[in-house]
């Protein structure tokens, strides 16, 4: 096992490498550059060539190429072109602990919610706690969040002043191992209408997905097989069909779990959370080319990371998968 | 012998959007204590859905058991409540099924799989459990079983499985075995291991046997008593032997004629049943089988045949009961003679 997580590991430069290749030429291949605008005016010409010369983009794009991963390599993401003080390795560090909290927090929302509902639907498959807990999850898939989230800023922070309405982490940058927040109330009052938001239509799919899988799953010769033992329909469902049940779920859990860390654009705008989620956006825009780089970088790492886990969960599940 | 099981009338419909599958219509058939039963049929002709009756293990719905009794060690099971069935389902009557790829659960351990029924029915501890399930494996002749027992199921064989199938229903001493085609998907030296392994832990045990099989031939050292299924019905049911020897439904004739005899010096040619089976949802009148039957004549597309006594515990529901000793005497000369 050890032996093939680092195999996977090693697969990863060269995945790594291709994902960067083509977005450095993807970004560049797409019409427009990073100074044809400043606000709603133009930039005179010459000011253009300055910024151009000043950040090497007048080189031929070979070696632009090569000086990107040359400066990559020893960690270095590059200037963002839009916002020039800041470097991309300053954006990542200042705006991803803040998404990554926001997606885990909404991932272990939508686990903690999507995993019990669509076990409690499917063990009352076709009756009303089944048909109601699948028309809340058909609601919570289809509610967007830019509904959902004003509609909770509008009861909770406006009407009721329960909770703040923005702002989250603006006011502080220092987290344990760079991503762990302070479990302060403030945090927590400043996460939970975000988390909501984010974490509902998560929750729906997941309670779908798992009320899918388990209904397949007891349909299977084996769970004939516990029945005939006299078992109870809940030692049947959670000891026979749960851990068969579950593979589906976690097949998508990877992607979900790099898509949502890596910032909600919608979410955050919302929420005015200082995230990732609007440099994925806006770098391509801007066509910033750094940004749109860094991020795409991250994206993939998160991924591969993610499926890695993945895969070593499966082996967990599943007697049948061993690597070596 | 005292009687262990008794089904009567038993009528289990299935309700599907194409229509009412009449799968299984008025089944009447007893087995008594330390006896095999053999169950024969095609198919599609009632035999699983029959037993997983007796189990109430009918997925519901579609399935609903319609009418009839199923008296067990004194009472109906159709009756009693879901708990009070959980209690018989693997300790009283327990149940081995035809594909041991996929009546095993992946997932969990051998151990796992033997020792939830003899926790739950018998009140073992786990290291109870854990010692007479390693027994059980070696009674059913599994070599290592102390290391075997922590396998999962894809670390065995066909065989191998099914012999932990059997294993599994034979935890807790049950009075009644029911097999549903367990060798149907193995290998034929494999399928005589399973009937041999079978035969002696009955004969140690002392548990009654419902064998079902579509292979008429795997019964003749196995049943005490065969009964035949054509369509949801009964149509036949005798001593082993009279099955053999002097069979009185054309179906059961015709069973006989199509299996293949290794024995004799020249082999004699097959003769399969023509025809398909009726449909199920548009059940026919008249006898179901009368449009496949040699021997049918114009009663039998109209009245559905009753089983009737054609000898002391020899039963058999049609109209003209053709004597199959005479019937096969003749075809067997005629094959001999071609
Ligand atoms: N869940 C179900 N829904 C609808 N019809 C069903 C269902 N289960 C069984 N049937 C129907 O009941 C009839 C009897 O099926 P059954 O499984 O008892 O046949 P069988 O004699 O065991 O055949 P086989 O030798 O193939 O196992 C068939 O026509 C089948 O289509
Ligand atoms: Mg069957």
């Amino acid at each position: 096992m050890t032996k093939y997580v680092i195999r996977r590991l090693l697969w990863a430069i060269p995945v790594l490498f291709a994902v960067g290749t083509v977005t450095f030429f993807l970004a560049r291949a797409l019409p427009g550059g990073p100074f044809d605008f400043a606000g709603d005016r133009s930039l005179p010409e010459s000011v253009v060539r300055n910024l151009e010369r000043k950040y090497n983009l007048d080189w031929p794009l070979w070696k632009q190429f090569l000086a990107y991963w040359w400066d990559l390599l020893r960690g270095d993401l590059g200037p963002s072109f839009r916002s020039r003080s800041l470097t991309v390795n300053d954006i990542i560090k200042q705006t991803f602990p803040v998404s990554f909290q926001l997606g885990m927090l909404s991932l272990l929302l939508g686990l903690a919610i999507g995993l019990p509902a669509g076990i409690i639907a499917a063990l009352n498959h076709n009756t009303w706690l089944d048909y109601t807990s699948s028309f809340i999850a058909i609601l919570g898939v289809s509610i967007p969040n830019i509904v959902l989230g004003p509609f909770l800023i509008w009861l909770f922070g406006v009407k009721l002043g329960w909770l703040p309405v923005a702002r989250w982490g603006a006011d502080y940058t220092e987290f344990y191992l760079g991503f762990i927040p302070p479990m302060t109330a403030k945090f927590w009052r400043h996460a939970i209408l975000p988390t909501i938001t984010l974490g509902t239509a998560l929750s729906a799919s997941i309670a779908r997905l798992t009320r899918a899988s388990l209904l397949q799953v007891i349909r299977e010769d084996y769970i004939r097989t516990a029945r005939a033992k006299g078992l109870r329909e809940r030692s049947i469902i959670l000891g026979h069909a749960l851990k068969n049940a579950l593979i589906p779920v976690v097949t998508i859990l990877g992607p979900l779990f790099a898509a949502v860390v890596t910032g909600s654009f919608i979410t955050e705008q919302i929420f005015g959370i200082n995230g990732l989620g609007r440099h994925f956006v806006q770098s391509v825009t801007n066509r910033d080319y750094p940004v749109i780089m860094g991020t795409a970088l991250l994206y993939a790492v998160l991924l591969i990371i993610a499926n890695l886990v993945v895969d070593v969960l499966y082996a967990w599940l599943d007697p049948r998968i061993r690597y070596e | 012998m005292a009687r262990l099981l008794d089904v009567r009338n038993l009528e289990t419909r299935f309700y599907t959007q194409d229509g009412v599958v009449h799968a299984v219509n008025g089944v009447s058939f007893h087995v008594d204590e330390g006896e095999t039963l053999g169950i024969v049929g095609e198919s599609g002709s009632g035999k699983s859905v029959t037993v997983l009756s007796i189990m109430r293990l009918i997925p519901s719905p579609p399935g609903k058991i319609t009418n009839g009794e199923v008296i067990f060690e004194g009472r109906d099971l159709l009756k009693i409540d879901e708990e009070e069935m959980r209690e018989v389902r693997g300790n009283r009557i327990a149940m081995i099924f035809q594909d041991p790829m996929t009546s095993l659960n992946p997932v969990l351990t051998i151990e796992q799989q033997i020792t939830e029924a003899l926790e739950l029915h018998l009140g073992m501890n786990h290291q109870q459990a854990r010692r007479r399930a390693i027994e059980l494996l070696k009674m059913v002749g599994i070599p290592a079983a102390e290391q075997r027992i922590d396998n999962y199921p894809h670390q065995f064989s066909g065989g191998m499985r099914q012999r932990v199938m059997i294993a599994m229903g034979l935890a807790c001493n049950p009075r009644l075995l029911i097999a549903d085609e367990p060798t149907t998907a193995l290998d034929v030296t494999i399928q005589a291991q399973i009937v041999e392994l079978v035969k002696r832990l009955r004969d140690e045990i002392g548990m009654a046997i419902i064998w079902i099989t579509h292979d008429l031939s795997l019964l003749a050292g196995l049943a005490d008593r065969i009964i035949v299924m054509y369509a949801g019905q009964v149509v036949e049911s005798a001593p082993t032997a009279d099955i053999y020897r002097n069979p009185r439904h054309p179906y059961t004739i015709g069973l006989l004629q199509s299996i293949p005899r290794l024995d004799e010096k020249r082999r004699e040619r097959l003769a399969p049943i023509e025809g398909l089976p009726p449909d199920l949802i548009d059940y026919p009148q008249g006898c179901p089988f009368a449009p496949r039957c040699r021997f049918a004549v114009e009663r039998c597309f109209e009245e559905d045949p009753p089983l009737e006594k054609v000898g002391p515990e020899h039963e058999a529901a049609c109209w003209v009961k053709p004597v199959g000793q005479e019937v096969l005497a003749a075809w067997r000369a005629a094959v001999l003679e071609s």
